[in-house]
């Protein structure tokens, strides 16, 4: 049983697992970088993060992982109150969470596999487990040749894509990525556009920060398009969800 | 799991810090290595002392030879001031023929003398402890105080100075368990917060993770711990080695027939061995506790 499969029975699909309830975000001095924002995602469901740079969109990805606090509002994931959570319920949280950051947040001087390793370590997960899955990931985002290689040897595409394998090494339930096809060609956004349908099938919610409306465009998935710190405009249209997991939204 | 997954942790800590972890590794072993010397000399220095003891003797010249009734009444005082192996009253004549058998085939030098020439005594040999040694000056002031008592004689300058280079031996222990106590908590502390200075982005990457405390933590004690093992191992180990060189190379020497030289007991290694982790641990906790923050 996978980690994924543990969390889908702690939240229902259908039920948020992501729930902003008029969330601000003002950076010292007095720079606004989300006002008011209200949105929910259910379990399962993927959402398009959208908008120029410096709209939000990764304010939004901190405010979920615990990086940054809201200035004013309430952001719940998988039911939880981030900012009430105690240090070993964050924990739990972030271990059900996979992040491809756009800054990648790797480790420059170790090999790619260890650096893919670090969420299954974190977890105690079996070294075989790990092992096979660092080969799955790698092949199917074409870093094989690259597995023993130090990060800081590979280029901004090749560290975009192992930033990715990390993410969604240990099957979480929820994957947040931001921008996470900023550095890549089109083949390699292939790979890793391909590898995110995997994870949805299995049923991880997806959140993806990105400007490049190829991604997005035409696709069923909702897109929230953020315009200075604000949400602009939601599609397919959907009321904030005030449910809990549990309960139907 | 869990242990598995530690361990590699740790082991990926060591390597990482490699050089500072040898430069550590290194100042515990000479730390443990000056202490457990020291500690070498003093315990051989008081088994000596113990064994020397054999040889030292106060002789209580007297003015009158003690009737048998004032015997045991000497007796009783003497032994209620220290604690002695053995009390012998010796009479004029016992004391003659005595000198009379150590000048073997010069005794008709004797010849003309009376034996009561010589005067009675009581010879004391006090207990086989350093401790009673060092005391054997007051001693000796106590005997020259018992009735009829009329000069004590025994080897005061050479006791004297065995008790001075006791009591140095004795506070170089003590000073070199106080660097011992500074080197192995102070540089495993700074070990540690190197560890956590140097991988300050690892670990912040590994709360993002979610990794637990005892995921950061414990690798971290167990550095600590094994910095402990490996500098206190190989100091002791060290010593055996120059123990045994030693023993091999002055073999047949003098001072190495008249006292016969061991190393620490294994209590005492063992001792040695548990304080010397016990503080490295103590260094690393401190760090964890000062500098890391999960």
């Amino acid at each position: 049983m996978t980690p994924s499969d543990r969390l889908m029975e702690r939240i229902p699909p259908k039920s948020a697992i992501i729930d902003f309830s008029k969330v601000s975000k003002i950076y010292p001095p007095d720079v606004v970088a989300l006002r008011d924002v209200s949105f929910s995602v259910n379990a399962g469901e993927t959402l398009f993060l959208t908008g120029m740079s410096g709209a939000g969109k990764s304010s939004i990805l901190k405010l979920i992982c615990a990086i940054e606090r809201p200035s004013k509002g309430v952001v719940e994931v998988a039911g939880h109150d981030l900012s009430r959570v105690s240090a070993n319920q964050l924990q739990s949280i972030r271990q059900q969470m996979g992040v491809a950051y756009q800054d990648f947040k790797l480790l420059p001087k170790q090999t790619v596999a260890h650096n893919i390793a670090m969420p299954m370590e974190v977890t105690y997960t079996h070294p075989k487990t790990i092992r096979d899955r660092i080969s799955y990931l790698l092949d199917a985002l074409h870093l094989t040749a690259k597995k023993d290689v130090r990060l800081d040897k590979l280029s901004r595409g090749e560290q975009q894509r192992v930033a990715i394998a990390r993410a969604a090494a240990n099957y979480p339930p929820l994957l947040l990525a931001d921008e996470p096809t900023g550095n890549l060609d089109s083949t390699t956004t292939k790979l890793v556009l391909d590898l995110f349908d995997q994870l949805r099938r299995a049923g991880t919610t997806l959140i993806i920060a990105t400007h490049d409306h190829t991604l997005y465009h035409n696709s069923p998935h909702q897109v929230l398009e953020l315009t200075q710190g604000a949400i602009k405009s939601q599609h397919p249209s959907k009321q904030p969800s005030s449910g809990k997991p549990g309960e139907t939204p | 799991m869990k242990a598995l997954s530690i361990i590699t942790q740790t082991a990926r800590n060591l390597r990482q810090t490699i050089g500072s972890q040898i430069m550590t590794m290194v100042t515990v072993s000479l730390s443990v290595l000056i202490f457990s010397f020291f500690s070498l000399v003093f315990f051989n220095l008081q088994r000596s002392g113990v064994q020397l003891g054999e040889y030292i003797k106060l002789i209580v010249y007297l003015d009158q030879e003690p009737t048998p009734t004032e015997k045991p009444l000497l007796e009783k005082q003497i032994k209620s001031f220290a604690p002695v192996e053995k009390i012998v009253f010796k009479s004029r004549q016992e004391a003659f023929e005595q000198l009379s058998n150590q000048l073997g085939p010069d005794r008709d030098l004797l010849a003309d003398l009376k034996p009561d020439f010589l005067p009675p005594s009581i010879e004391v040999s006090p207990a086989r402890s350093l401790t009673a040694l060092t005391q054997i000056k007051q001693f000796s002031d106590f005997l020259a105080t018992l009735p009829g008592a009329h000069k004590v004689q025994y080897g005061r300058e050479w006791i004297e100075r065995l008790a001075t280079f006791t009591q140095l031996v004795r506070l170089i222990v003590y000073l070199s368990g106080g660097l011992l106590v500074l080197t192995s908590t102070f540089m495993v502390s700074s070990t540690i917060r190197l560890t956590v200075v140097t991988r300050q982005a690892e670990l912040e990457i590994l709360r993002l993770l979610g990794a637990d405390s005892a995921y950061i933590k414990t690798p971290l004690f167990l550095e600590g711990l094994i910095q402990g093992i490996m500098g206190s191992g190989l100091g002791l180990l060290f010593l055996h080695g120059l123990f045994t060189w030693v023993q091999r190379r002055f073999s047949g020497q003098s001072l190495l027939d008249i006292v016969a030289f061991s190393f620490l007991p294994v209590d005492i290694v063992a001792l040695i061995f548990a304080a010397s982790i016990t503080l490295c641990t103590l260094g690393s906790l401190i760090s964890i506790r000062k500098f890391l923050r999960v």
